[in-house]
């Protein structure tokens, strides 16, 4: 395969390991894979983690390296950066849509309203500003009562 | 075995990973101890990012040594001594008022020596002091928060934050006894303290506690390895294993 394809061949793979604490969405969509590099056959992953101390870091790496290595890419460099820094402004609306749905409020900046992921409702109020993972607060809805995770704006 | 830290950069690094690891190891001792569960979590996570934040300074420590040592060398393999977190974040987790005094005293200061390191000659340096800052930030908020909440909540706990403010503000001094080292990577350190003190005395005076006068006290300086009773009882807690068992891998 000439290395363009190769390229796109890793991203398809990369996009089918799912976010071990967020199984629906996977790793590109989180913004953690940042590249792909193929250099003379060489594959070089460039990842960045969401927080320093995310105890997830590991997990990435080992995970990107067992899919790859189930189709056949056995010597691949994962490479983590921490610059540029890891924003949730990465994630798409497709992508935040789809947190929604799994009952996990997405990321709003600016102080905008957070939104119930059960009922839709905006009258919400914080918790803990720390919920499940470092990642997500927890709120309550005032509307239907109910808890749920927040995925904190970054 | 003695780990020498040879160069200015390097010293100001070893302070600086060394303060947030002590201080996450003292909210990893919350764990199952805070007040409610949901504040529980939040402790252990607020010791994750800490945590965190300080492998990330001791890579670039290890890096920058060049001595063929990894970042758990400088975490398990020093003695007391030869540790330079700033006093404060070494000190017990008395009651929860404590725990919240320090993380906010600490807060307040880290913001600002790592919002002047974003103007890090060292590329790596910047970029990290960009990452922690939106850590950093969030932090803050919460823990002035709680000061907030204790300082106007009930007499108890309005008591149990001035007992807090009125300890650890003995170890305030010290952050701002900046040496050569600090002063030739952190820019405007008058400006710094200024900064501290107006944050800090702005939330005290919201939060109804008076705040005690910062006065020099006859402690040798954390920046030459002199601490106060609690971090070796620390140490050789985070340590046993890794020196029980030398090498040990999991």
């Amino acid at each position: 395969m000439v290395s363009s394809s190769v390229t796109e061949h890793i991203w398809e793979l990369l996009k089918q390991v799912p976010d071990p604490e967020i199984p629906t969405i996977n790793l590109v969509e989180l913004g953690v894979v940042r590249n792909v590099e193929v250099v003379e056959g060489n594959i070089k992953v460039i990842i960045t983690p969401t927080y320093t101390g995310c105890p997830a870091k590991q997990l990435f790496v080992d995970l990107i390296r067992e899919q790859l290595a189930a189709s056949g890419y056995h010597d691949v460099e994962i490479e983590t950066q921490l610059y540029p820094v890891w924003t949730t402004d990465w994630l798409s609306e497709e992508t935040k849509t789809k947190l929604l749905q799994t009952g996990i409020s997405p990321p709003v900046a600016d102080n905008k309203p957070v939104v119930c992921p059960h009922c839709g409702s905006k009258q919400t109020k914080v918790i803990s500003r720390f919920g499940a993972t470092p990642c997500q607060a927890l709120y309550t809805c005032n509307s239907c009562l109910e808890p749920f995770s927040y995925f904190k704006c970054h | 075995m003695v780990i020498s830290i040879d160069t200015n950069f390097a010293r100001l690094l070893v302070r600086l990973a060394d303060t947030e690891l002590i201080l996450a190891q003292r909210l990893c001792e919350m764990c199952s101890r805070g007040p409610f569960l949901e504040e529980d979590i939040a402790l252990s996570n607020l010791a994750l990012d800490l945590l965190g934040r300080a492998e990330e300074l001791y890579k670039l420590l290890a890096e920058t040594e060049g001595k063929e040592l990894a970042a758990d060398d400088y975490v398990y393999r020093r003695n007391e001594r030869e540790f330079f977190c700033y006093k404060l974040v070494e000190q017990p987790n008395t009651d929860f008022a404590w725990v919240i005094a320090r993380q906010y005293l600490h807060d307040v200061y880290a913001k600002s020596v790592f919002t002047r390191l974003l103007q890090s000659d060292n590329s790596k340096l910047a970029g990290l002091s960009e990452k922690v800052l939106k850590e950093i930030r969030y932090s803050l908020e919460r823990s002035k928060d709680w000061m907030l909440r204790l300082g106007i909540g009930t007499e108890e706990s309005n008591h149990r934050l001035q007992f807090a403010i009125d300890r650890l503000f003995r170890f305030v001094p010290e952050l701002f006894a900046f040496d050569t080292v600090d002063l030739q990577y952190i820019a405007d350190t008058e400006g710094l303290i200024e900064e501290w003190k107006m944050e800090v005395s702005d939330t005290l005076r919201t939060a109804n506690i008076q705040e005690p006068e910062l006065k020099s006290t006859h402690l040798r300086d954390s920046r030459e390895g002199f601490h106060t009773e609690y971090l070796g009882h620390l140490l050789s807690e985070m340590q046993f294993l890794p020196r029980a068992y030398p090498d040990a891998t999991w």
